[in-house]
């Protein structure tokens, strides 16, 4: 191997940390949201170490830009792996405000099994870690799927929220949960709205092609080359 | 039908009319006649020779000795008496010349004035009439070095102090060594300065790098050098006019300090003071011939050489 | 820096009257590959050959100052400009090959420090050839001539030459400016897997081939030493404005 190719590997392996640090948040943070408030420590920990790890792959991308002058897909993994980076930090720092939201919702077992939320949590979990799985196998498949399922926890999450809304307007008692229920609801969504950038990304890495801020009912993914 | 209403120019025909031609075949032409006339003359000259010694010119003459004055017979004696001649010179200038070869282009300064002087003796000497070597090798080598030796080592007894072919061969000597120098330097500077270079930078004395590197590339120029010098050698005359050359031996040479007889030398005789000049004419072509063909040969050789060496250094 | 392998002291070079390099201080450390970058006519090659004193050459050469490899001063009255150079070891910028076969190029080396034992030149040949990462393609053509090969292969001929003495410290003057893209990056690698052992200072007109191949970067100018530190910063963030200048091709 040269030494090149020593460089991007190292920068393999920091991505596939994050990553796999990033689950494991947002496990959390639905664990947090559906069942009883976590331990602060360990999540904390993690966020540390998320932050520090994007900060690094900061670093190793400056550099190989710098002394390696990469080109073609090389140039495009060096681009696309600065910008998950990015989203994958925001997606831990989600996960974290979605733990510390959850600690101000009370009786929130009834509005949960009531709107289903625990089936929306869930998809965010799977979302979540088929990014990560996206980001090791850059499968196309995988991408589409991701996409897919991030137009549907859209939809649910946008869904759920109405009915919370009209709960609240009808019972002043919920006012306070049902809000911050509200808000941890639109991060989960949010890191769902993540991960489909990071499928974006993986998307520009393999086929040379920008499909961010693009309407994905246009793209017919597996009809594209 | 397409209307073709367009005046055609070709751009690439012939300009300027007669003028240029002439001129351009004129000088193509005057350069022709010179090199058809040289190689015209030098076709009668061999024509010439050839004719005339033809009848001589044989495997006995060249292996027998002269007989009856010198008017039948063959040049044998002449012909060992050139051989040694010319293996004794280039003992004698062969390694003097190329460690002054070396000396100019390994060791020498730019601005040496020593080098200086050096290079400007070599070109005079270039230049000196042959004549001039054989008065030095005369009054030098026989009656001062050879004298000296008799007083020296044989209590005056006559016996370096004259005419022999070891002074003839070191007056020959340096009338060739120019030659050899030049050669050996040309071969020099055909090893570029880069592989001294590397043969330094890997810790190598300058000897060393000598020895190793610069000396094997001189090689094909000390041997251009040595046949340039031999075919010279063969060829003159006028340097062994008093330094050792003999008329008539009834043997060959048997020591250094024994006289010889010499190609060049017998025509010289033959044709000036021989008994019988008509009877002597075709010994004097066939000698005449033998001594051109050594000569010619060995001159072929060498330019063969030094292309080659010419051609590596491209 | 963990180990300086050069301390340079005010070193300058003169040309008879015209001075060509100007007190120039570094260090050079030790198993790292530093490089020596400038646009032309800056010094670099010059500062290059003062190392293993090759510009003792030059008769109207003069050197003030001290070069210390490992705290001796190689210019001192009483060293032996021949054991310097064993001990740093030189490839030039077009492949020098003697006119003589592979096996005896490599071995030129050890044999005029007097190793005259068949079976150790041997062992050294090939320890050599390998190191240079040519000893599968040179291994049965040994007796083969060395100036029959292409201008790649040559070059790290010359570099299994220069390892045949084992040197501690390697100089490089543009030894790949000659070469296509492949050979190039093939001789990149290979100084790369070098540092391991050997201290090198490359001299490369190729900025790109300096921030890829060196772990430090000293930037010449007009016989001056600019700036010098490790490449990484000098890529992202040099110090002075001239460096800047001249990575990022606003100037020579």
């Amino acid at each position: 191997m040269t030494h090149f190719e020593m460089e991007l590997e190292k920068l393999k392996e920091v991505i596939k940390k994050i990553g796999t640090l990033a689950v494991s948040q947002v496990g959390e943070s639905v664990k947090a949201l559906l069942f009883e408030p976590i331990e602060g420590k360990e999540v904390k920990k993690t966020e540390i170490k998320i932050d520090k790890l994007d900060v690094k792959i900061d670093e190793i991308c400056q550099s190989i830009f710098a002394l390696q002058q990469p080109v073609a897909s090389d140039l495009r993994f060096i681009m696309a792996s600065l910008q998950i980076s990015n989203e994958i930090e925001r997606i831990g720092d989600l996960a974290v405000s979605v733990i510390k939201r959850s600690k101000s919702i009370k009786e929130k077992h009834d509005l949960i099994s009531k709107f289903e939320i625990g089936d929306l949590a869930k998809e965010v979990e799977l979302i979540t870690s088929k990014t990560n799985e996206c980001l090791q196998t850059l499968d196309e498949k995988t991408i589409s799927e991701i996409l897919t399922l991030n137009k549907n926890i859209k939809s649910k999450g946008d869904a759920i929220i109405e009915h919370i809304i009209e709960e609240m307007k009808s019972h002043s008692k919920v006012v306070v949960s049902g809000t911050n229920l509200v808000i941890a609801l639109k991060h989960l969504e949010r890191i769902s709205d993540h991960c489909s950038n990071i499928a974006e990304y993986v998307y520009f890495m393999v086929n040379a092609k920008i499909i961010k801020h693009e309407k994905h009912e246009d793209l017919n993914i597996d009809k594209l080359d | 039908m397409e209307n073709t209403n367009t005046i055609s120019v070709n751009p690439f025909a012939k300009t300027s009319g007669k003028g240029k031609d002439i001129k351009e075949t004129a000088v193509v032409g005057i350069t022709q006649i010179a090199v058809i006339l040289i190689i015209a003359i030098l076709f009668v000259i061999l024509g010439i020779i050839i004719y005339q010694g033809r009848d001589k010119f044989s495997w006995e003459f060249i292996s027998s000795f002269p007989t009856d004055g010198m008017t039948k017979g063959g040049i044998f004696p002449a012909l060992i008496g050139t051989f040694i001649l010319v293996i004794v010179m280039s003992i004698a200038a062969v390694p003097f010349g190329t460690i002054t070869a070396i000396y100019l282009t390994e060791y020498a300064h730019e601005k040496s004035k020593f080098a200086a002087a050096v290079r400007f003796s070599i070109r005079t000497l270039a230049v000196v009439p042959s004549i001039i070597f054989g008065l030095f090798g005369l009054g030098f080598f026989i009656q001062f070095v050879g004298t000296g030796m008799d007083t020296a080592f044989n209590g005056g007894e006559l016996h370096w102090g004259q005419p022999n072919i070891l002074w003839a061969s070191l007056t020959m000597a340096l009338l060739t060594l120019p030659v050899i120098i030049v050669s050996v330097e040309e071969a020099l500077k055909t090893i570029p300065r880069e592989l001294r270079e590397a043969s330094l930078a890997l810790g190598a004395t300058k000897w060393q790098t000598i020895k190793k590197v610069v000396f094997p590339g001189s090689i094909s120029g000390i041997m251009t050098g040595t046949i340039l010098a031999v075919s010279r050698g063969a060829g003159e005359v006028a340097p062994i006019l008093f330094t050792g050359a003999a008329y008539y031996l009834a043997t060959l040479p048997g020591s250094l300090s024994d006289q010889f007889m010499n190609l060049g030398y017998h025509v010289y005789i033959m044709s000036t003071q021989s008994s019988d000049v008509e009877k002597t004419m075709p010994i004097q072509f066939a000698t005449t011939l033998v001594l051109l063909i050594l000569t010619l040969s060995l001159n072929l050789v060498a330019v063969v050489i030094r292309s080659r060496i010419r051609r590596k250094a491209k | 820096m963990r180990d300086i392998k050069i301390q340079v002291n005010d070193l300058s070079l003169y040309y008879g009257e015209k001075k060509a390099l100007n007190n120039i201080t570094m260090q050079i450390p030790a198993n790292k590959v530093t490089a020596l970058i400038g646009p032309s006519g800056c010094g670099k090659s010059t500062f290059l050959r003062c190392i293993n004193r090759m510009n003792d050459l030059i008769p109207s050469v003069k050197i003030t100052g001290e070069m210390l490899v490992e705290g001796v001063d190689i210019y001192d009255k009483n060293v032996d400009v021949v054991n310097i150079r064993k001990k740093i070891g030189m490839v030039f910028q077009k492949s020098n090959p003697f006119p003589k076969s592979i096996y005896e190029n490599v071995a030129y080396g050890p044999r005029i420090n007097g190793l005259k034992d068949k079976t150790q030149l041997d062992e050294i040949v090939e320890t050599s050839l390998r190191q240079a990462a040519i000893w599968d393609e040179f291994k049965d053509r040994l007796d083969d001539s060395a100036l029959g090969l292409s201008g790649g292969q040559q070059q790290r001929l010359c570099i299994a030459r220069t390892l045949a003495v084992s040197p501690d410290i390697i100089l490089m003057d543009e030894p790949a400016s000659a070469l296509d893209p492949i050979s190039t990056s093939k001789i990149e690698e290979l100084v790369h897997e070098l540092k391991e052992q050997y201290t090198i200072i490359i001299v490369t007109h190729n900025m790109q081939q300096a921030a890829r191949t060196s772990d430090h970067t000293a930037f010449f100018y007009m016989g001056e030493l600019i700036e010098m530190g490790k490449t990484n910063a000098i890529f992202t963030k040099p110090e002075k404005k001239q460096t800047e200048d001249y990575i990022t091709g606003r100037f020579g």
